[in-house]
């Protein structure tokens, strides 16, 4: 696959070095003449130099003839012009970053349909997102909703209190039927076996109804408690979104801390039901001053990685519950376990969820990445696909996968090895290895 | 450096005023043929209202035509200002010419302060009998406070052809209200709009006051000094003289009408789902009418006043919408009541309705607001770091408003008191003093003691009649507008 990504920034690096590594062929554009000079040889791509929202330029490179299109320079408005150059010229799919809600809201109908700009992603409003859903679900750390919705992954921590602890999981007390299906030790994530034990620290990963998943995860972390106080650490693009949802929440304080003064002031217009906090210290006097010590969440998504670290490193030592921290640069991501934080976010990632979706083409709906590169995809077994009428246990040894759950006829069903797959069944599938190739020939009817 | 205009102290822009204040001269002088029509119809003074009418008119058009070169011309703040209040105490005073010609009052002051009573829409009254007077000197009496409901200024904006800024200028420093708002990309048309409901609403008013007993004349009258909250009646015992609760029920509906924003009519009207800030001022404004008739209610009937559960009610239902609204209209005598609920009227008297409504008083909004940021003052002490953010209904107001609505809220009592003390120095018992500032200054009308409900402005001695005169002004273009004009700063020339 020919794909152009407009760009060198973290998130466009990211980006070609995770295609390159794929096998697509991919050109990296950049307007930094001195930043592309320095990527020359260390990336397997053709790095140009040059304007990604000309036109003229784009033609030069032969945006055409691209199958993909991927704008994520810093600046919104070039993003959606060059989508929207690549979509004239030819290119069959465009991803354009618009961080900026002001430009089309929660709706993207309006640039799909009428730009024809095939996915706009905005990764901090997706990562705040994210924080909210893991907040929201009380011993989780992490969820994702696949099938319109229908069906949760969540992650949770193995506590203490955890009664998965050091037992085997097949010997696990079924709550509500659910899936444990992926450990997370050590930063690498497997598939579980039934004779696997989980130890305290592990980050298990649970497959079930969306309406399930609540009393399964408090069952698995061991606690229920619904979180009371957040405390948001750094009021930017992920802060203020963040804020926004979690406000009406009922029963949920949102506080946020901000550094900035002004900033401070246009957050606090903008949000009704939260208390936004002019507060210039990260240190632990400052935060016990404004309640971490006892705060359920404590979200650390300031701009700069490291003073993210630190909030919440000194939040988690102060007794704060659940401390979730946002980084940015995959350099910091060993530092999230050994600093003890139960779960990092990262607006990067997110993005690359989003671009290899659009790599991957219409089969995979879903897409939700793992540190260690093991992810959860949806996808749908087509009609005539090899792994139509087989049993689950067939499908998961050809495709190296687990299926996870299935969504049939607007059914969440937690499979077992004799199940048999019919077409037309939606499933969320656990992959611990990258690319998909296995996969799409066991679902996909065309590959 | 441009020379100093010496001979007129601040340096005004009077080609653009004179033409301003021609303009509301001309509404004046064709209120003055109207009622010049209805002498020679009715009972007499022809050449009370004739020979005003003979004199405003010509000069009212020399004025405008003056101005008709001058359009593009910009008019500042100051001119603005300046432009507004001159205008208004000119109104007064040529309104004052026929009483004084009929002679119904003898000293000018008196005049002067009926005039003003009239055009501010205060309804404090001079007058021992009322029904003595001819039907023409009536009818002048509710037309003065029905030009001055809106006010004159925006009539002006209204119907004068436009003229860019200037307009604008006046136009703010006329209406009441705490930020500056239109309905329309130009304030001309914001202007008629605000017109046509004010309009409507009379005519609505008047077919209601006419289908609920009235006579005609009486509805006419009635109706422009309800909607536009004035207070001026045909008769001495005012709405209680009629002893109707058909009429009192249509006169508290348009007394309420008039104190509701003019702006949230018009946005109602557009089905605009956007009704802030209007929707959630005007819901306030009522409950405080609901909480405050209840209050009055209870107090009376605890105090064994004689009246029954329903005569209580509806007593105190139209003392309160009439003290808050700043009618003055009567229909009880309240200054009987108990100390408690004459108390509460006197405070409610500062409340006044909504902004950009035809009421007097601190308006509604600013109550909000005063409300909200003391509390939030309150929270500060416990959270010193936590923004704080004024808002009303999802929509924020700046620091500015907020710095804003304590300064009026300084100012005003400070204007009370003074002005309170002032009165004091005339002979007037405190309760007198102080209600007669408070009835003035939040143009109502009657006060308490000797200016109370059955009583009328007579006992205030000749002085006293002149600085209510001028707080009843400063009361209507709230205080900033012409307290503009006394600071050293508007009579330093250079200054622009």
């Amino acid at each position: 696959m020919r794909v152009i990504v407009i760009g060198a920034g973290e998130v466009g690096q990211h980006i070609a070095r995770t295609l390159s590594s794929e096998r697509h062929d991919v050109t990296l554009v950049d307007a930094d003449a001195a930043r592309v000079e320095a990527l020359q040889g260390e990336l397997d791509a053709l790095v140009v130099n040059g304007n990604g929202a000309s036109p003229k330029f784009l033609r030069e490179l032969g945006a055409g003839g691209a199958q993909l299109l991927c704008a994520v320079t810093h600046s919104d408005e070039v993003n959606v012009i060059a989508a929207l150059a690549a979509h004239q010229l030819g290119t069959e799919r465009t991803v354009a970053r618009v961080r900026d809600a002001e430009y089309f809201g929660d709706d993207d109908s309006f640039a799909r349909d009428e730009l024809g700009i095939d996915f706009v992603i905005n990764p901090e409003r997706a990562t705040a997102e994210d924080l909210a859903a893991a907040i929201l679900l009380p011993g989780a750390v992490h969820v994702e909703y696949f099938a319109d919705g229908k069906v949760a992954v969540a992650e949770s921590i193995v506590t203490e209190r955890s009664p998965l602890r050091g037992q085997p999981l097949g010997n696990r007390r079924i709550v509500k039927p659910s899936f444990v299906f992926g450990l997370i030790r050590d930063g690498r994530a497997i598939a579980t076996e039934p004779g696997h034990r989980p130890k305290v620290g592990d980050h298990v990963l649970t497959a079930a109804a969306r309406e399930d998943i609540e009393p399964v995860v408090a069952h698995i972390a061991g606690r229920a408690n619904r979180v009371r106080d957040v405390i948001i650490f750094g009021g930017g693009r992920i802060g203020l979104p963040l804020a926004r949802s979690l406000q009406t929440t009922p029963g949920l304080r949102v506080t946020v801390m901000e550094r900035d003064a002004d900033r401070a002031r246009r957050i606090a217009e903008q949000l009704n039901d939260t208390t936004v906090l002019h507060e210039e210290g990260v240190g632990k006097e400052a935060l016990v001053a404004h309640g971490v010590d006892r705060a359920g969440a404590f979200v650390a998504c300031a701009g700069d990685d490291r003073a993210n670290l630190l909030a919440a490193l000194h939040a988690k030592q102060l007794g704060a519950d659940l401390c979730l921290s946002v980084v940015s640069r995959e350099e910091f991501m060993p530092l999230v376990d050994a600093l003890g934080i139960d779960a990092a976010f990262s607006p990067r990632l997110v993005t690359a969820e989003a671009i290899l979706r659009a790599v991957r083409g219409p089969n995979v709906h879903g897409m939700y990445l793992l540190s260690g590169g093991a992810e959860v995809v949806e996808v749908q077994a087509d009609r005539g696909c090899r792994a139509e009428g087989r049993t689950v246990a067939q499908a998961n040894t050809h495709a190296l996968t687990h299926v996870t759950a299935i969504v049939r006829g607007g059914r969440v069903l937690i499979p077992k090895d004799a199940d048999r797959l019919e077409a037309g069944d939606r499933l969320v599938v656990f992959n611990t290895r990258q690319g998909l190739a296995a996969l799409d020939k066991t679902f996909d009817a065309a590959a | 450096m441009r020379r100093v205009r010496g001979r007129l102290g601040p340096n005004l822009n009077w080609q653009i005023i004179v033409p301003v204040v021609s303009w509301a001269l001309l509404a004046v002088g064709l209120g003055l043929a109207v009622c010049f029509v209805v002498a020679v119809v009715g009972e007499g003074a022809v050449i009370a209202f004739g020979a005003p009418a003979a004199v405003v008119l010509p000069l009212a058009l020399v004025g405008v035509a003056s101005g008709r070169r001058l359009r593009s011309m910009p008019l500042r703040a100051r001119d603005g200002f300046a432009a507004v209040t001159v205008a208004w105490i000119v109104a007064a005073a040529a309104g004052a010419v026929p009483f004084l010609l009929h002679g119904t009052f003898a000293q000018p002051v008196d005049a002067f302060f009926e005039s003003m009573s009239g055009f501010t829409t205060t309804g404090a009254t001079l007058l021992d009998r009322i029904e003595d007077e001819p039907d023409a000197v009536l009818l002048w009496r509710s037309l003065t406070q029905w030009l001055g409901g809106v006010g004159i200024v925006v009539l002006v904006v209204a119907i004068a052809p436009a003229t860019g800024l200037a307009t604008q200028r006046v136009f703010y420093a006329e209406t009441s209200g705490i930020t500056a708002e239109r309905l329309t990309p130009r304030i001309a048309d914001t202007a008629k709009i605000i017109w046509g409901i004010y309009l409507t609403l009379t005519a609505l008013g008047f077919g209601a006051y006419w289908l609920a007993g009235m006579t005609p004349w009486d509805a006419i009258n009635h109706i422009f000094t309800s909607v536009a909250t004035g207070g001026f009646s045909t008769r001495t015992a005012s709405i209680g003289g009629f002893e109707s609760l058909p009429i009192e029920l249509v006169a508290i509906t348009f007394m309420v009408a008039g104190g509701i924003n003019f702006g949230f009519y018009w946005t109602a009207l557009r089905g605009r789902e956007r009704l802030w800030p209007q929707a959630a001022e005007v819901r306030a404004y009522l409950l405080i009418l609901l909480g405050a008739s209840t209050v009055v209610t209870a107090s009376l009937l605890l105090a064994d006043e004689g009246a029954g559960v329903g005569g209580s009610i509806r007593a105190s239902a139209f003392s309160v919408v009439t003290v808050v609204t700043g009618t003055g209209y009567t229909t009880a005598d309240f200054d009987e009541w108990p100390a408690f609920t004459r108390l509460t009227l006197l405070g409610l008297m500062f409340v006044g309705g909504c902004a950009g409504s035809t009421a007097g008083g601190m308006k509604v909004i600013r109550i909000m607001l005063l409300g909200k940021a003391a509390v939030q003052e309150v929270q500060r002490q416990l959270q010193p770091k936590a923004m704080q953010v004024l808002r009303v209904r999802g929509r924020v107001f700046s620091e500015e408003v907020r710095r804003g609505v304590f300064a009026f809220l300084a100012i005003y009592l400070a204007v009370f008191f003074v002005g309170t003390l002032v009165m004091a120095t005339f002979g007037l018992d405190p309760v007198t003093a102080a209600s007669s500032v408070a009835a003035t200054l939040n143009v109502v009308g009657p006060g308490l003691g000797d200016v109370g409900a059955s009583e009328n402005f007579t006992a205030v001695p000749d002085g006293g009649r002149w600085v209510l005169s001028a707080l009843m002004l400063v009361g209507r273009l709230e205080i900033f507008t012409v307290l503009v004009l006394l600071t050293p700063a508007f009579w330093r020339p250079n200054i622009a």
